[in-house]
């Protein structure tokens, strides 16, 4: 029922989700404060988002070349 | 001090029953804690994941097969070592794995049940796991690549409550810090201290 309207969406976007949901354990195994998990889990969304992009680029551009 | 304590005084109880609830159902150890925030982050964000992963595979990327890895890696379910760790959701596997293995029939339809055929299998059983091979095959011919979103899905749930397990264990790895309010009210009563 689910899954026909999910696979309508580019795999890529399921990554985000993920990312989201690693970053807030992650983080908030880490803290206890709930301030302090969301400025963890918002900075090592960011990181670990824009690693994936870069690679992801350099991958794209290497492709493009070959 | 209180064993069941720590430094920072989080209350973690009795810390095995919270790592064992944990381990049964995400954010339930933390629960049990009065850690209700951590908690249900810990249950929306890893049981979250889980559920979608699972509705991603149609049900069908959840199961267990009791197979020598050196013997037959091809049927060894790798994904399912991290599965395990969301604890109840995914743990009907072993109970079908277990049953399929000593030749009983899988219950709830092969609900969770390895896509594994076997020559020496009784007719009934053969009759039950031809339709979960069926159900497997077909759902991997129409959405192949979500059905490897959701074993990534419920994978990294499985692995992120061991994170959580840890926590209701242990506590979080930074105790020492102060907490931001208790910071801020250590420092207004120093400013209310007068110098000697």
């Amino acid at each position: 029922m689910l899954v026909p309207i999910l696979g309508l969406i580019n795999a890529y976007w399921f990554a985000l989700p993920l990312i989201l949901a690693i970053s807030l354990v992650y983080a908030a195994s880490r803290h206890e404060a709930w301030i302090r998990i969301l400025r963890h889990a918002a900075r090592l969304f960011v990181m670990i988002t824009g690693v994936l992009a870069l690679a992801t680029a350099i991958l794209l551009l290497i492709n493009t070349q070959v | 001090m209180d064993r069941s304590t720590t430094a920072s005084d989080i209350p973690l109880k009795n810390r095995s029953i919270a790592a064992l609830l944990a381990a049964t159902w995400p954010g339930v150890g933390h629960l049990y804690q009065g850690r209700y925030r951590k908690g249900m982050l810990y249950l929306i964000c890893i049981f979250g994941l889980y559920a979608v992963g699972f509705a991603l595979g149609d049900g069908a990327n959840v199961y267990w097969s009791w197979t020598n890895p050196l013997r037959d890696p091809e049927h060894f379910r790798l994904y399912y070592l991290g599965q395990f760790w969301v604890g109840l959701p995914a743990w009907p596997a072993l109970l079908q794995a277990t049953l399929v293995h000593f030749g009983h029939e899988p219950l709830f339809n092969g609900f969770m049940t390895a896509p594994l055929l076997d020559p020496s299998m009784d007719d009934n059983v053969r009759e039950v796991m031809e339709g979960v091979v069926r159900r497997a095959f077909s759902l991997h011919q129409k959405y192949g690549g979500l059905k490897e979103i959701g074993d990534i899905y419920t994978t990294i749930a499985g692995l992120l409550n061991v994170l959580a397990i840890y926590d209701a264990f242990e506590g979080p790895a930074y105790r020492d810090e102060p907490a931001p309010d208790a910071h801020h009210r250590s420092s207004e009563s120093n400013n209310g201290e007068t110098p000697a």
